[in-house]
């Protein structure tokens, strides 16, 4: 099944996949480095339902879930708290 | 020697501009736009050097007001070398937008800043290899230390007086991309564009459809300029005028044709250029920066754990913004008493040589009532806007601000509006005025103008005064706060209810998308924070003043004659009278159209002003409060609050509105909207009341 930025929990990571949509929407996601291929990690999410911060090549951004619903994911995985470093694939862990 | 200082914002880019400009600085708006643009004269080994700071961008394409100032410029104006400043702690991001100038300006030095953000994030750029990799000039530098900043300025004009372009990187773009874009280099290559720019950038542009390419721009000075006086307050700016020229049609329509057959359409060029560059980037990247713990939390992780945290994080702001109000709201109250004090003692001092001049009454009436107290009211709040605006500066410098739009952007959501809206309203609460300004953080113009029009509903602090001395008044003890709170309840929904009504208005053919970048915290440094402040301050006394000048004179002239009469036979009075038919469906008396009708210079003129036509002789506001109880019902009152609240916040609010929209249509739109809704407001509540038995 295909996933969504918006389903991603706080901790986990995923690859970009596809952006539906165009126009100056996808420019913008575009010029902030939200491309195809990227690897990024949804931080948290802003109370009451409000925008997720993403961080991705090094740096964070802020996004409204809308947004975060035009983005298709693929390789979702969470990262281990105790070893940050050690990537753990939700497949693997079951 | 043209040089122009590129960036993505929070770069460090004003830090260098300032430092290498100091006080010769020109600050304007780029033509009809409210973007503010900066440039500066320097003479560096015997060259006079045009230094102009672009705003700040994420891009080349056009995406908001600022990214199509800086695009237009480099397209237009073409400057002889190009300064990019990249941040080092976020170089992947920041050199998407150096590979699509070097593609435009074959002169071009890149500026390394915030190296000693990054070393704490572990991160190392050697600085060699990344000139090597891209075959430019780096500069190492540490703006906020005044490092490296006159060797970046060096190698700028170095390369800006060499004699060939250049050979810069390139882009190495995937095989079945370079085909396309070599067979639309082939097809443009005769073309007399190419003497204008780069052939590899114009088959780029040309595949992407761009409209802009092939578009020839002459640069035209407004006429404005010479008559300075006549738009000195609301000029449109310093900047050039373009005027399209001509356009010409490129060759290349049937390859384009070919293309899009073969499923490569606009928007598949640009992605795919969009991604090679990325991909470029990503080949590159391993030469010149190692990573250490990448996991490693930095200082901006531990901060944001609090700060962004969901239950910390609305604490946290609303300790910030209470510090930000209590500074420039409540702790400058002396200041501006003192500015009073000041403006009325040189006002006795002017009368007093006045009077030995034997001058006539009515002038030193004039200077004394009409022109100091008038201007000296308006003067009393700058330390106000000023103070408000260091704070600003340091919450967007410092990478905060950013984060208040991140926790307030869900309740601007419900208005259809943006996180960057959030503090703009709440600044109403302080001043309309800075609450107006700050709307210039946002990107979509039209996302500015609901938000400046909807802000002076916001009740600010002097007219909270005044509402809280009334409410205490008519409404004794737990009442008040009831009837306090019930007040700002109906500005918030009226806030809420204008901003979805706007958003009909205001036509706008892209809803603005939130992407927002959360910058890593920073220290700003001193002189970034009042040298804004200073510029701000300055820009609104220069173009307000005449307004309020002219407008303290009018009220004058209106409230003192006919000479001698008692203040209910002025002409002002009489306008109230004439106006008394608006204000009897709401239950009031011409006293009360009076006070409203002079509350438009401010607001806190109010109550002193019914002092006057109650015939209270005390200036306290609370007992000029209580002898309004004599002549009004309670119900009265609260219909008065009601449209006190609501109508034009003030003469400043309304200059503000108009300066910073550019539009005399909106600021009239937005006036007249405000009158509407507010007497229409009170209507209601005062026959809504009479309907419920309320007396």
């Amino acid at each position: 099944m295909e996933r969504l930025l918006g389903d991603l929990k706080p901790g986990e990571r995923a690859i970009i996949e596809r952006i539906e949509g165009g126009g100056a929407l996808r420019r913008r996601m575009m010029d902030m480095g939200i491309v195809p291929g990227v690897e990024l990690e949804v931080v948290r999410c802003a109370p009451f339902g409000g925008p997720l911060q993403i961080r991705l090549k090094g740096y964070y951004l802020a996004m409204r879930r809308g947004e975060c619903a035009k983005i298709k994911i693929s390789e979702t995985y969470r990262v281990n708290e105790t070893y940050p470093g050690y990537i753990q694939h939700p497949l693997a862990s079951r | 020697m043209k040089i122009a200082l590129v960036g993505n914002p929070n770069v460090g880019k004003s830090t260098v501009f300032n430092a290498l400009t100091g006080s010769n600085q020109q600050v304007g708006n780029w033509a009809g736009k409210t973007v503010e643009r900066k440039s500066g004269l320097i003479k560096r080994a015997n060259q006079q050097i045009e230094l102009i700071d672009l705003p700040g961008t994420y891009s080349l394409t056009a995406y908001s007001q600022e990214e199509i100032i800086t695009r237009e410029y480099i397209l237009r104006e073409k400057p002889d070398v190009v300064m990019a400043m990249i941040d080092a702690s976020n170089i992947e991001r920041n050199l998407y937008l150096v590979l699509q100038i070097m593609e435009l300006s074959p002169r071009v030095v890149i500026g390394l800043n915030m190296m000693d953000l990054a070393q704490s994030a572990g991160i190392t750029i050697n600085t060699t290899q990344l000139a090597l990799a891209l075959n430019v000039p780096v500069v190492e530098i540490v703006a906020a230390k005044g490092k490296g900043i006159e060797e970046f300025l060096t190698e700028a004009i170095r390369v800006g007086m060499l004699e060939l372009d250049p050979l810069q990187g390139e882009v190495s773009y995937p095989e079945e991309l370079e085909q396309r874009i070599r067979a639309m280099e082939g097809q443009l290559a005769d073309n007399a564009e190419v003497t204008r720019y780069p052939l590899r950038w114009l088959a780029l542009k040309r595949l992407e459809r761009d409209p802009e390419i092939g578009q020839e721009w002459k640069s035209s000075t407004p006429k404005s300029r010479n008559s300075k006086n006549k738009d000195a307050c609301c000029d449109p700016g310093d900047a050039v005028n373009y005027e399209l020229v001509e356009t010409v049609a490129l060759p290349g329509d049937e390859l384009l044709q070919t293309y899009e057959a073969e499923g490569w359409g606009k928007d598949q060029f640009e992605m795919a250029f969009a991604d090679a560059k990325y991909k470029y980037i990503s080949q590159i990247l391993p030469s010149f920066r190692t990573h250490e713990n990448p996991s490693k939390p930095t200082w901006t992780d531990l901060l944001d754990k609090w700060v962004l945290s969901p239950i910390w994080g609305y604490p946290i702001m609303f300790l910030v913004l209470g510090i930000v109000f209590w500074g420039s709201f409540v702790a400058s109250a002396p200041i501006g008493g003192a500015v009073s004090q000041g403006m009325a003692w040189a006002a006795d001092v002017i009368v007093s040589i006045l009077q030995w001049g034997h001058a006539p009454d009515f002038l030193q009436s004039l200077v004394r009532d009409g022109i100091f107290a008038g201007v000296g009211a308006v003067l009393a709040f700058v330390p106000q806007i000023a103070i408000f605006f260091a704070f600003f500066s340091f919450m967007q410098d410092s990478g905060y601000l950013a984060r208040a739009a991140f926790l307030g952007d869900r309740f601007m959501q419900l208005m259809g509006l943006h996180g960057k809206s959030f503090f703009s309203l709440v600044s109403g609460f302080g001043c309309n005025v800075p609450g107006i300004m700050a709307t210039r953080t946002l990107e979509d113009p039209k996302d500015r103008l609901i938000t400046m029009l909807i802000n002076p509903l916001i009740p600010c602090v002097p007219r909270l005064g005044v509402m809280s001395a009334v409410v205490a008044a008519f409404f004794p003890g737990s009442r008040g706060s009831v009837v306090m709170v019930s007040l700002l309840l109906l500005s918030m929904i009226l806030v809420m209810f204008s901003a979805l009504f706007f958003r009909r208005v205001v036509k706008q053919t892209e809803r603005s998308a939130f992407v927002m970048e959360l910058p890593l915290y920073h220290i700003p440094t001193l002189r970034n924070i009042l040298l804004p402040t200073w510029q701000k301050t300055y820009s609104f006394l220069r173009r307000a003043w005449t307004f309020i000048l002219v407008a303290s004179i009018v009220v004058w002239v209106l409230s003192s004659y006919p000479q001698g009469v008692s203040m209910n036979a002025t002409w002002a009075a009489k306008m109230g009278g004439w106006l008394s038919f608006i204000g009897e469906p709401l239950g009031f008396d011409w006293r009360i159209m009076v006070a409203i009708v002079f509350g438009f210079t401010a607001k806190e003129t109010t109550l002193s002003t019914l002092g006057i036509l109650y015939g209270v002789a005390a200036n306290a506001s609370q007992s000029i409060a209580q002898a309004m109880t004599g002549a009004m019902t309670p119900l009265r009152a609260y219909t008065f609050l009601v449209v006190y609240m609501l109508y034009i916040p003030c003469l400043a609010s309304v200059v503000t509105t108009y300066k910073e929209s550019g539009s005399l249509g909106w600021t009239s739109f937005g006036v007249a909207y405000n009158l509407i809704l507010s007497f229409v407001m009170g209507w209601i509540v005062f026959h809504g009341g009479l309907a419920l038995g309320f007396q």
